[in-house]
């Protein structure tokens, strides 16, 4: 995986041309980008014939993740963007600009000296929770079908009432979980969160598994089997189901649970079970969690963002059966395309233009048809334009 | 039932009984961390990889937020640095396999996340439904440290201290007992705390990290159990038969206990006894508020308190040792059973000083009762049978010179030489250490003697006048006659027979029924029950008001029969009774004590609670529905200042009127 993207990287590299406003979010696992390419091909002929006080830059969003591990991947391309980086003060960035990047997420802290000493960059650092929230609400706001719920392994998508979103509970899944109210523009509070969370599924999953990346993790997960290592419901109860506490014989009751009275040993266990019953593991419960939160302050819409989801039908549709489960069908999971660069978003959208400017983005990538991954994040951009102010 | 319990975490909602429903639960419990642990670490038991949680350091597994932040707290919103980010986190780093990560650390991490994980959705429901108090069950706890702490923390953390995580020190059973509970024929459904009683011998099933071998049975192999140790040289503590290391098992994640690193250590695996179900035991119907009584006067949750008991209970063991050999005949069986209560004793103080609350909440009274149940649970059922004996009849012998003594003083003079009397004969104590050396310098008369000289008032605590008004001395009001006293006997010997005895009398040439409250089990030197009869119909013979009331009480079975073709006079007579208090232990705890005790108190107007057991040590702070006279001769230089800011030596005479 990590070799294709880096393929979709030199793709972008030769294809798009100027490149403004590039935006981080690195986190304990990886490293969310995020940024604003002008197209050459189409110059917007109004932008140009504005006064010049009042230049709208057309072009895309373009989304790109790196393991925060190979953090040299990612200064490597961004060393290469550099040149066409300079490029971009004919549309009146100052030059401070070019040496600043907005980035948030405890990496931003961590990396900072590494970006100031390899490329001579400063990161500009945005506040973590803001930048989830901000970029949550860009592309709530912005994105047409963004936001989605996943049934039956169907994505219904939902139409976003700009004036009735908040307030609303977002899951940002990444490493770790965090669960934001979010009540407005900058209006947010963290309420809750776990440390069950992407990087206890990978982790867990690579001791378990020797799996070599989070992808084929997810790939594997799709071929298991999780009865063969959970203790369900109808193991305990002799295939009857529990119904006087509304419990099927297939639910489970304890995430493997089996592993304890089977004198199995680890490599006995087929690496699919094992990435199936953490999936399920994982996923249920942030869905509970999320769920006891939204219930704790009123909130009706729960949004699940974050690297770990991946648009993967079966981490999504655990999620979406858990908040269905728990709030007794009351509740439904919302999921978002761009899930995975909520915080990138929302460190981009914190670029003085951009944040002035009511960007009317629409989304252009084709969706990718692998049924497992749906995983848009790499190669779907987003057109939109940004104000640049001479 | 129990291996469901493992599994299912189910966080019940209750009401009251029967009254509950589900409410939530989670998949991530006890049987995921046993299995995932199982996979990971190899390991062959629940309870080895607990105690492999407690030497890991989760650091190296989990991503802290400060290894995303660079070290950085993310103050903003109140994430230490050393707060888990992301539980395994570390582990998708590139190059290393499973076998390079020590299975403590996989162990201490995966415990935080299941507890972690309990923690806050028990939290999150309780919220949901208004509940502040939440009771934690299932085997999965075991009653271990961190399990607990992390439990605890993540409630506190999660309420901002609003609500507290409470444990169950029979965590693991409350299926099981629920089932037993179901067998509606047992008439379980009206059980009451009162009714059962939890000792802690031996071999108990108890929860924690380990389990010794199979639970001891029988006597033998108690015995040759203890012995191995001794031959050993092994420190032991009770009941578990080795010291664990004392490692925190804190890895480099924030305490999440508000407590101090003090107790951390992972012995505070809280210990189950054996609960017996006394279905006769009731609560003491005199007492004015049951809710509140605390039967402890001293709380041995003060260290230095604690300490002192413990010690002075040590030093008394040797001497303990031998009376019990003695009793038992000095044989080498009897030597052997000693030497094995010795050290099974020692390890229950052992496991004590370093877990106060293992047992439950800890009183003098629960220490010395251990004591007394430790003994019996080797075979010795009254170490002082001989010493009782003695000194029973060289105060019988005396007895009717101190009666003819007091018959001819007036009624105000006697009551007051009778109250002397009673703390004077309090000083024959075997539970007392000063009281011990006092023996060897001299008879029991003689020691009764000087003591009573000594008897200046105004004692410490005085309240005589206040009594003696009640009696009628004094005022001009008509005399006031108790219509039934219970008096709560404690030692042996002088103690019983020249002031007890005395003073019982006297009530009963009053009019007022007597009854003499005694142990059911032998304890130290204190008068049983069974006893008591015996010393009665001894004092009996020379004294004819003793005698008629013991008849009418029916205590002299023999003279009952010879007195039948004369009805009328035993009618006319003030009965005297005994009962069983339904105790064995130096010290008396009200909530639980004997049907017959509980039915003869329902006429009684006036408690009498005499010696340190039970009117200083416990209940010298119980308030009763009737008139309550407590006597005591203090014979602890300790207790004496913390309680009553006096010397040793000093008496109590505390007269509480009813009401």
């Amino acid at each position: 995986m990590d070799g294709d993207r880096i393929q979709d990287l030199t793709f972008v590299n030769s294809s798009v041309d100027e490149i403004s406003h590039l935006a981080l979010d690195i986190g304990g696992s990886l490293i969310k980008m995020v940024y604003f390419s002008t197209n050459r091909e189409k110059p917007i002929d109004k932008t140009q014939n504005n006064s010049s006080k009042d230049n709208l830059l057309s072009g895309r969003l373009y989304f790109l993740k790196f393991e925060t591990s190979k953090i040299n991947e990612c200064l490597d391309f961004i060393s290469s963007k550099l040149l066409h980086y300079r490029g971009v003060q004919q549309y009146g960035f100052p030059a401070s600009d070019q040496n600043t990047i907005k980035a948030t997420g405890g990496g931003a802290f961590k990396f900072a000296d590494l970006f100031k000493e390899k490329l001579g960059i400063s990161l500009d650092k945005v506040e973590e929770m803001g930048s989830l929230v901000s970029g949550a609400n860009f592309l709530l706001k912005s994105v047409s079908s963004e936001a989605f719920t996943y049934v039956n392994s169907q994505r219904n998508y939902v139409q976003i009432d700009h004036n009735d979103l908040y307030p609303y509970l977002l899951v940002n899944i990444g490493s770790g979980v965090s669960m934001i109210k979010v009540d407005g523009d900058g209006k947010f509070e963290r309420v809750s969160g776990t440390s069950v969370g992407g990087g206890t599924f990978w982790g867990l999953g690579k001791l378990l598994t020797k799996c070599k990346s989070f992808d084929d993790l997810l790939v594997m997960s799709h071929q298991g089997n999780n009865r063969v290592i959970d203790m369900l419901v109808g193991d305990i109860y002799g295939g009857m189901d529990y119904l006087k506490i509304g419990l099927s014989s297939t639910a489970i009751a304890s995430s493997f649970g089996k592993a304890v009275s089977e004198n199995k040993e680890l490599e006995e266990y087929k690496p699919e079970d094992m990435a199936r019953s953490l999936l399920r593991m994982i996923s249920n419960n942030i869905g509970q969690i999320a769920y006891l939160n939204a219930l704790r302050f009123g909130l009706k819409k729960i949004f699940f963002g974050g690297f770990f989801i991946r648009g993967h039908a079966y981490t999504m549709d655990t999620i979406s059966v858990a908040v269905d489960f728990w709030s007794k069908g009351e509740a439904k999971a919302m999921f978002l395309r761009h899930e995975g660069f909520l915080g990138a978003l929302g460190a981009f959208t914190n670029y003085q233009r951009v944040e002035e400017f009511p960007c009317t983005a629409s989304l252009t990538g084709d969706d990718n048809q692998n049924p497992l991954v749906e995983d848009l994040n790499d190669n779907g951009t987003i057109e939109c334009c940004v104000r640049s102010i001479n | 039932m129990i291996c469901t319990l493992i599994f299912l975490l189910i966080l019940d909602l209750v009401d009251g009984d029967g009254n509950f429903q589900r409410v939530s639960g989670t998949n991530v419990g006890g049987g995921t961390y046993w299995g995932l642990g199982r996979l990971l670490t190899k390991c062959k038991s629940f309870d080895e990889l607990l105690e492999l949680s407690q030497r890991g350091d989760n650091s190296s597994v989990d991503m802290l937020v400060g290894d995303i932040y660079g070290g950085l707290d993310y103050s903003k919103i109140g994430l230490s640095a050393s707060t888990i980010a992301s539980s395994f986190g570390k582990a998708i780093s590139e190059n290393k396999e499973i076998e390079d990560y020590r299975p403590e650390d996989i162990s201490l991490s995966l415990l935080r996340m299941i507890s972690y994980n309990i923690g806050q959705i028990s939290y999150l429901t309780a919220l949901q439904l208004g509940i502040k108090r939440i009771f934690f069950g299932g085997f999965f706890i075991r009653g271990h440290a961190y399990t607990m702490d992390t439990i605890s923390f993540a409630i506190q953390f999660w309420s901002k201290g609003g609500a507290q995580a409470m444990f169950l020190r029979h965590e693991g059973f409350l299926g099981a007992l629920g089932a037993f509970m179901s067998y509606e024929k047992h008439g379980l459904d009206d059980l009451m705390v009162h009714q059962l009683v939890e000792r802690f011998p031996m071999g108990a099933p108890y929860t924690g990290g380990k389990i010794h071998g199979p639970p001891l049975g029988d006597l033998n192999e108690k015995i040759s159990w203890m012995e191995k140790f001794i031959r050993k040289g092994t420190k032991i503590t009770a009941p578990v038969p080795m010291a664990s290391p004392r490692t925190t098992g804190l890895g480099g994640f924030e305490a999440p206990s508000s407590k101090g690193d003090a107790l951390r250590c992972d012995e505070s695996n809280l210990n189950v006894g054996v609960l017996h179900l006394v279905p006769s035991l009731e609560v003491f119907p005199l007492l004015a508020d049951p809710k509140t009584y605390e039967p402890n006067t001293i709380d041995l949750a003060e260290p230095n308190e604690l300490e002192y008991w413990f010690t002075v209970l040590s030093e008394h063991l040797p001497d303990l040792v031998d009376k019990a050999v003695a009793s038992e005949g000095g044989t080498n069986d009897a030597r052997r059973r000693g030497n094995a209560f010795a050290r099974a004793f020692s390890a229950h103080l052992a496991r004590l000083m370093e877990e106060p609350a293992a047992y439950g909440k800890l009183g003098l009274a629960n220490l010395l009762e251990l004591r007394e149940e430790c003994l019996r649970e080797f075979n010795f059922f009254d170490a002082y049978s001989t010493i009782k004996q003695r000194e029973n009849e060289a105060s019988l012998a005396v007895l009717p010179d101190l009666l003819m003594e007091l018959d001819s003083m007036s009624e105000e003079t006697r009551l007051l030489t009778l109250i002397e009397g009673v703390l004077a004969a309090n000083i024959f104590d075997w539970g007392s250490r000063a009281c011990v050396d006092l023996y060897h310098k001299g008879t029991i008369i003689e020691i009764y003697r000087m003591s009573r000289k000594k008897m200046q008032r105004p004692w410490r605590v005085d309240d005589f006048d206040a009594f003696k008004e009640r009696m009628g001395f004094g005022n001009k009001k008509p005399c006031f006659r108790h219509k039934r006293a219970l008096l709560f006997v404690d030692n042996s010997g002088a103690d019983v027979v020249l002031g007890m005895l005395p003073l019982a009398r006297e009530l009963l040439r009053r009019g007022t029924e007597v009854v003499l409250v005694a142990n059911s089990l032998p304890a130290l030197n204190d008068v049983t029950a069974m006893e008591l009869p015996e010393i009665v119909a001894e004092a009996a013979k020379h004294c004819d008001i003793l005698r008629g009331a013991a008849e009418a009480g029916g205590l002299l079975m023999d003279a009952m029969i010879n007195t039948q073709d004369n009805p009328s006079e035993k009618l006319s007579s003030t009965p005297l009774m005994v009962v069983e208090n339904g105790c064995g232990s130096p010290c008396i705890d009200l909530r639980q004590v004997s049907s017959e005790l509980a039915a003869v108190a329902k006429d009684a107007d006036l408690v009498i609670l005499e010696g340190m057991g039970r009117a200083l040590h416990t209940n010298y702070n119980a308030r009763f529905k009737c008139d309550a006279l407590k006597l005591a001769m203090v014979k602890n230089q300790r207790l004496a200042e913390k309680l009553i800011k006096g010397n040793i030596y000093d008496c109590v005479c505390r007269y509480e009127p009813a009401g």
